[in-house]
């Protein structure tokens, strides 16, 4: 058990004379026993990440510490760490048991009995004592899967890596595996870092999430200060599921003037904004209110594109120009059970409290929603 | 943006100033990291020579890299093929500029170009349309005739096979047995069965045209200058048309069946299916198989030489044979030297394009 | 309308199995009429016609026995040196094919062109050479004190050269299947400990087996198959392999076609069954060879 300390480290990649930065000077801190997830987009460098930490990839620069030992030069099997993979990387030609012992074999001096104990121990946790015997072949996906964590369990190593080890799986199998990990990474209290590009397992696994983009990181919190307090337009994008809507706009005195509409800022917006002229301007589905009664200088008639009804609730996409053949949308969530038509007319409102805004140079925030108002989130930070 | 860590020289390596100084830009939107002071750093530092201890040399490091351990297991096969293959090659080649002939052992003297130039001269001495033609002529002639002909009707019987083979039939597995059964006997072997099939009395051929009432054309196919050549290109067809079966098998089973169906909706007819849709996504295999097929063409020396010896005559020596007879037979080392590497860049010029552009597209 | 339908495809068919079974005939006839004639005396090959069974009256097994004696000491040197060189040049081909495909350096790709080339070089252009080279490499003296290899210094010599001239493409064989392995399940390994050379014995050797097969059975044919290596590199009549002994049988029998056929399929049979029960093995071999 020990924590995990990613000091600025840095990967390049050398392709045929064209330095690639896969990792560019990313720290993090990751408690004992803390569960961290690594999201961002594909090709965001942060299977890069895992990798080095594994020992997979050297590192070009800076740090990597667990339990306060420098690992960076260590070889792979003697940093401690066991890696999941999102193939599950077993071994075919092997029994379950003996996927399980092969590290144990090449890499302690464990004698067969105790290497035999701590598998049996290992598979009972997993549920696969029954499998042992079987080769990995014969087995469905989410026995495979269960094996590929076993494997990693009875290494007993300091620190998890996992990268994506849920995404073979089907979707029900997945959300099922997604409770179990977090349960089995609770009763070992092991520092595991898990890797997905996937924003929805980010929010509902880790501890914390940290977001990378373009080899560098954008933010670490746990995943409501990520989803509510966005440091910048990126991990505002990412994180969220519909994305949070953004207009680009100008700073005229007191008013956000965009493109489509005119906003009213109060002091404390004024305040966070400062001297800034170039900004976007940011809000949540969610906090779109729609058939809004009141009108303030936060009110908009707008068009309703089109509704994508999810059941519990409706996606609406909405327009400013319903004249234009492809106008620009922006979207609304509302409740399941509102009826709202493509074409229809209606008033929308985006309430001062809930709004972002970002620097349109640095993308960086200046303002995020408020969380201390009456219907504000009760966030504990 | 990029700061650097501190980092802690080893005693002996040699000291790089900048990397003594530790240079903070810190910046950037990461807002998970801890701001450090002096203080800090001095706690690093210590950290470091802790780690120092570790830390591989640079020589430990290098046993430890991929490379030299992956050594043992490329390199003595690779020196192996290095000296039989291109050390080989290389010394053929300056044999070729000697004027080695006869019993006595080669000397490194004198070097010129003089064979091929010999080479070349016999090659259009007699006037490249009319005759009459120099053993050189021939054996180059015969080689670029096998080489095309040959290697076109292999690939086209080859084609038919693997068509008819994969019309979804029965004991497909017999079948593809059968038909690629040559290729597994020598050279040896099925120049003897040819030379019994052309037999002009009793032969296989002959008799079977008599039997089908086509008596008139029956002929001495392998004694008879005018068929000679044909007679070994149809045997070798024999042999070697199932391998192309083979190669152009793999290519249809990776058509997706869907592209069948959408032909037959489309209202395609069989023959125009195949020739539209199908053979022009065959463009790989015939590429592959057309290299291999010429190489073969190449080495057709064991077939020629069971069933005419090392003099098959003008309408049937290849290039291949007449190395072999000027080396092995009269001993002129140099000059046989010379054709094997006349040879060589004939088959260079087949393979290395392939192989370039296998390589590029990263298949190799 | 759905009958005629049928009825035209019921021909199809029929046609289509009559093209492959006259296919069958002919890739067949040459091995039937040699196996014909070799069960034939002399009066009955040349009087009957080849493609018809022996009678009674001129039915002889003695041209399988003239035959083999003849070949007798032919095939125990290709054995001789045919199952060294196969199983020396499949194992290092696989071992090459580890070391450039699942380990991670610079320069992979060069050494690799370098080596698949090798598979396609007309032999012709090395022999002088060879021939040069095994005559300074005098296997014969340098065995002076061990008769049994100094004995078989052209065997020794073949053994050799057909082992480097077969990496190339056992190389390119054993590639394919290694660059199909997961390579997470390698990294797997050297996370769990695994050394390289541990991880080719406990994990890449135990699924190289199917790949085996192939190599084997397909360097085993291509080897005993050959005669060029051999007549430039066999000096000592006593050596001779089979493909040699064949040979030297034709040339001397001429018009006993019955022996020459016996011999033919004597000097065939160790590829013919490696061919009738690996046949599967041996068309991976031809096609993911590509030579």
């Amino acid at each position: 058990m020990a924590e995990l300390t990613l000091d600025h480290i840095t990967k390049t990649f050398d392709d045929g004379g064209d330095e690639i930065v896969a990792v560019d000077d990313v720290s993090i801190d990751i408690a004992d026993g803390e569960f961290l997830v690594l999201v961002g987009p594909s090709g965001c460098g942060k299977s890069t990440t895992l990798r080095t930490i594994a020992g997979l990839e050297s590192i070009t620069d800076g740090e990597i510490r667990l339990g306060g030992d420098v690992i960076n030069d260590k070889r792979p099997q003697d940093r401690n760490t066991a890696m999941v993979f999102q193939s599950y990387a077993l071994y075919p030609h092997m029994t379950v048991r003996g996927n399980m012992a092969f590290g144990l074999e090449e890499s302690t001096q464990l004698s067969d009995d105790e290497i035999d104990d701590r598998v049996t121990e290992a598979a009972e946790m997993m549920g696969i004592a029954d499998l042992l015997d079987r080769k990995p072949g014969e087995l469905s996906g989410g026995q495979q899967q269960r094996v590929a964590l076993g494997r990693a369990i009875v290494r007993n190593p300091e620190a998890f890596l996992m990268d994506e080890p849920l995404a073979n799986l089907d979707a029900k199998l997945r959300a099922q595996m997604r409770t179990e990990l977090q349960r089995i990474q609770e009763d070992l209290g092991v520092t595991t870092i898990y890797v997905t590009h996937d924003q929805t397992e980010a929010m509902t696994m880790g501890d914390r999430i940290a977001i990378l983009d373009d080899g560098e990181l954008q933010q670490v919190g746990t995943p409501l200060e990520c989803y509510h307090e966005p440091a910048n337009l990126f991990v505002a994008g990412f994180i969220g599921e519909p994305s949070m809507n953004t207009f680009e706009a100008r700073v005229d005195g007191a008013t956000l003037v965009t493109d489509d509409f005119e906003y009213d800022l109060s002091q404390r917006h004024r305040d966070a904004i400062g001297a800034r002229e170039d900004v976007v301007f940011g809000i949540r589905p969610e906090d779109v209110e729609v058939g809004a009664d009141t009108a303030d200088g936060h009110t908009y008639a707008v068009t309703v594109d089109v509704v994508e009804p999810k059941g519990d609730e409706n996606y609406v996409h909405m327009t400013f120009d319903d004249d234009h053949e492809t106008p620009d949308t922006f979207t609304a969530t509302i409740g399941g059970l509102r009826q709202v038509d493509a074409g229809d007319s209606v008033v929308v409102r985006f309430p001062p409290e809930a709004i972002h805004v970002f620097d349109a140079g640095s993308g960086e925030a200046v303002l995020n929603r408020s969380l201390d108002t009456a219907e504000g989130v009760d966030l504990v930070l | 943006m990029r700061s650097r860590i501190l980092r802690v020289l080893r005693p002996g390596e040699q000291a790089d100033a900048e990397s003594e100084q530790q240079v903070r830009t810190d910046g950037g939107t990461s807002a998970d990291r801890p701001q450090r002071g002096a203080a800090d750093s001095d706690a690093r530092a210590d950290g470091g020579v802790t780690a120092t201890a570790d830390q591989p040399s640079r020589a430990r490091r290098w046993l430890d890299s991929e490379f030299v351990k992956s050594l043992p297991f490329w390199l003595p096969a690779t020196l192996l093929v290095g000296l039989f293959v291109y050390g080989a090659i290389g010394w053929n080649f300056v044999i070729s500029l000697t004027d080695w002939t006869g019993l006595r052992q080669p000397t490194y003297d004198s070097f010129d170009f003089e064979m091929y130039e010999v080479f070349f001269r016999n090659v259009g001495k007699g006037g490249l349309l009319s005759g009459p033609h120099t053993q050189e002529y021939w054996a180059l002639r015969n080689t670029f005739v096998l080489l095309v002909v040959f290697t076109v009707a292999a690939l086209v019987v080859g084609l038919l096979l693997a068509i008819l083979v994969d019309r979804d039939i029965r004991y497909e597995n017999t079948f593809r047995t059968i038909y690629l059964l040559p290729m597994s006997l020598s050279f040896v072997v099925t120049a003897i069965f040819w030379a019994w099939m052309y037999n002009p009395d009793t032969g296989m051929i002959n008799e079977t045209l008599r039997l089908v009432g086509l008596g008139s054309l029956t002929q001495q196919w392998i004694s008879d200058p005018q068929f000679k050549l044909f007679a070994v290109m149809f045997a070798l067809v024999w042999q070697f048309s199932g391998y192309a079966m083979v190669v152009y098998l793999a290519g249809l089973r990776a058509i997706p069946t869907d592209q069948y169906e959408a032909a037959k909706v489309d209202g395609a007819s069989l023959v125009k299916m195949y020739w539209r849709v199908i053979i022009p996504q065959l463009r790989a295999s015939t590429t592959s198989a057309a290299v291999v097929l010429m190489v073969f063409a190449l080495k057709a020396f064991d077939f020629l030489f069971v069933l005419f010896g090392t003099r098959p005559g003008p309408s049937a020596d290849i290039l291949a044979m007449m190395m072999y007879r000027e080396s092995f037979g009269i001993t002129n080392w140099a000059y046989g030297s010379a054709i094997a590497m006349v040879l060589f860049v004939l088959a260079l010029g087949v393979i290395a394009p392939y192989l370039y552009v296998q390589f590029k597209r990263g298949e190799l | 309308m759905a009958d005629t339908t049928d009825s035209r495809l019921g021909l199809n068919r029929i046609g289509l199995y009559a093209a492959l079974a006259l296919l069958v005939a002919f890739y067949l006839s040459p091995l039937e009429s040699a196996i014909m004639t070799a069960f034939k005396t002399q009066t009955g090959f040349f009087e009957t016609s080849p493609f018809v069974p022996p009678t009674p009256s001129t039915f002889t097994f003695d041209a399988w026995g003239q035959a083999f004696d003849r070949l007798e000491q032919g095939l125990v040197n290709s054995l001789l040196f045919t199952i060294p060189a196969t199983v020396l040049s499949a194992t290092l081909g696989s071992l090459v094919a580890y070391g450039l495909t699942n380990t991670k350096w610079r320069g992979q790709a060069f050494v690799l062109v370098l080596l698949v080339a090798g598979i396609f070089i007309p032999y012709q252009s090395v022999l002088v050479p060879l021939s040069r080279f095994w005559s300074i490499v005098d296997v014969a003296s340098l065995f002076a004190w061990f008769e049994p290899v100094a004995d078989r210094s052209g065997l020794v010599a073949l053994a050799v050269t057909h082992t480097a001239y077969g990496i190339p493409i056992t190389t390119l064989l054993f590639r394919a299947h290694y660059q199909s392995l997961d390579d997470s399940m390698l990294e797997a390994a050297r996370l769990d400990g695994a050394s390289i050379a541990k991880i080719y014995a406990r994990i890449i050797l135990p699924l190289s087996i199917p790949m085996f097969a192939v190599a084997l059975i397909y360097q085993f044919t291509n080897i005993w198959n050959d005669l060029l290596f051999a007549l430039v590199l066999v000096q000592n009549p006593a050596n001779d392999v089979v493909t040699m002994s064949l040979t030297s049988l034709q040339g001397s029998m001429v018009g006993q076609y019955n022996l020459q056929m016996a011999g033919a399929f004597i000097t065939a049979l160790p590829t013919l069954l490696v061919y009738i029960f690996f046949g599967e093995q041996f068309a991976e071999g031809v096609a993911g060879g590509g030579a």
